[in-house]
């Protein structure tokens, strides 16, 4: 069998890896500037501001059509999500209350004892104290 | 012509015979992994404790005889999900725990929903983590509770320890916890505060999209995305390989977004002032230093981790109080760290041996 020095196969891998990582590292170098900061801060910054007007007219737009606005929908979202944390705890509180009645339930399904200790170690030190690296 | 060094003539056949059958093995495979979906993932047995908004808890079911008297808590980091520690049975952290005997819940979050924009930082540890660690405390019966947070997980159960000193948190292992927020050189560049306005972008769109949270990770090694694309075909006969590769990529693009608020105290109080490292947090108007966690803690770093490299995770075990503290650095990146072949034979093991003497 060729080794690797002279497998092709394994040639295009080292290449691949190479190129990989000197990619990384000429596209981090050119990250690290302030200059790339400002430039994918100013894009980003200007894709914000269209969403933000684009919104603000859907929101008139929506008004118009006498159709509900998407803070009145997470408005009617928040009512909902205080409603279904109250129907976990009240199911949480049946379950609770199911427990005495139904070994078969999160509550009363069987749990192991908490008697578990360590393995022996022959020799071992009691847990470490102090900094250590 | 004489062969180059090193080359057997003698096996070319052969060679090309192995190629011939690849190829053909990738068109079959390649077709198979467009039809079919992934192996499911995160399927250890499981109940929710409870679920609110945002924030899952879970209570794994016991996979032995008896268990170890102090239960753990995973907090998980708020971009991505926990099933990075519960992958598929053999590489589940998750199963690993259960059945060395340990009594596991996790904190997983679920992406917030637009009216939960306003989540702060105060929200995540002075309501969710303690909310959490109240019911671990009343369904496991134990007053102590041992805390494990992965990531940006770690940084909450940091200002939740340095801020509930007292208790009931008995011991904290962190795993590649970032505390000086300078050292992770890019995003402090792409969050550099000249340029980077971090209240038009809330004002704008409430909660941050996980497109922008997983772009700017991948922007981090530009070009590996492609590159383990390529890997992939020429590995795409290996049904191993396709496996592994399709768990770390499901869970790498499953990137959550982040509370708008809780993004905005992230960028100011950390990205900006870097108040953690400069002992100057403050959650919810609490003091949040981390000299003043006095328990045992572990921190687990990674050799080749792009995304906390180890000058912003350094810091941790010199700054808390604790006596018993240790540092264990670990082949492997940010991710292979906690999961995969590399976690198995590494950190697993190790977090077995601090721990299960610290659970009795």
């Amino acid at each position: 069998m060729a080794d690797k020095g002279s497998d092709p196969v394994a040639l295009w891998q080292k290449m691949i890896g190479e190129m990989e990582k000197g990619f990384n590292a000429f596209a981090n170098q050119a990250m690290s500037s302030p200059e790339f900061s400002k430039a994918m801060n100013q894009a980003g910054g200007a894709t914000a501001g269209a969403q933000k007007q684009f919104g603000d007219l859907m929101e008139k737009y929506l008004l118009n059509m006498n159709l509900p606005s998407r803070a009145q929908m997470i408005g009617m979202a928040e009512r909902l999500q205080t409603i279904e944390s109250q129907l976990n705890e009240i199911k949480a509180m049946l379950q609770q209350m199911n427990a005495g009645n139904s070994p078969s339930g999160y509550a009363g399904a069987p749990r192991p004892p908490r008697t578990k200790r360590p393995p022996a170690v022959p020799g071992s030190a009691p847990p470490p104290s102090g900094e250590q690296k | 012509m004489n062969a180059p060094a090193g080359l057997d003539l003698a096996s070319i056949p052969e060679r090309i015979e192995a190629e011939v059958q690849r190829t053909i093995q990738r068109s079959i495979k390649g077709v198979e992994y467009f039809s079919t979906s992934g192996p499911t993932l995160g399927s250890t047995p499981k109940d929710i404790l409870h679920a609110r908004g945002t924030m899952n808890l879970y209570h794994y079911r016991a996979l032995a005889d008896e268990v170890y008297r102090v239960p753990v808590l995973i907090v998980m980091a708020t971009t991505n999900r926990g099933y990075i520690l519960d992958m598929v049975p053999g590489q589940s952290f998750i199963e690993f725990l259960l059945k060395c005997g340990y009594d596991v819940y996790m904190l997983d979050w679920t992406a917030p929903r637009p009216e939960e924009r306003s989540l702060r930082m105060e929200d995540y540890v002075l309501d969710f983590i303690p909310d959490c660690v109240r019911r671990v405390q009343a369904d496991s019966g134990e007053p102590d509770i041992s805390v494990i947070g992965y990531c940006f997980g770690g940084v909450l159960s940091l200002l939740y320890g340095s801020i509930f000193s007292d208790g009931p948190m008995k011991n904290l292992i962190c795993f590649t916890t970032p505390i000086d927020f300078r050292e992770l050189k890019l995003f402090s560049n792409f969050s550099d505060r000249r340029y980077f306005d971090v209240d038009r972008l809330i004002d704008s769109v409430g909660n941050v999209p996980p497109e922008m949270i997983l772009s700017s990770f991948e922007m981090l090694r530009p070009a590996s995305r492609a590159v383990s694309q390529i890997q992939l075909w020429e590995n795409i006969w290996n049904d191993e390989f396709v496996k592994s590769y399709r768990m770390f990529d499901r869970w790498a693009t499953d990137t959550l977004p982040l509370a708008g608020e809780y993004f905005r105290a992230i960028t100011k109080d950390l990205m900006w002032d870097n108040k953690l490292y400069n002992d100057t947090m403050t959650v919810g108007g609490r003091k949040a230093q981390l000299a003043d966690i006095k328990l045992p803690i572990l921190h687990a770093v990674a050799e080749h981790d792009h995304i906390v490299p180890y000058e912003a995770a350094k810091h941790l075990i010199a700054k808390v109080g604790s006596e018993d503290k240790e540092e264990v650095m670990l082949k492997g990146g940010h991710v292979s760290l906690v999961a995969g072949a590399n976690a198995i034979k590494r950190l697993w093991p190790k977090l077995d041996s601090w721990l299960a003497g610290r659970s009795i």
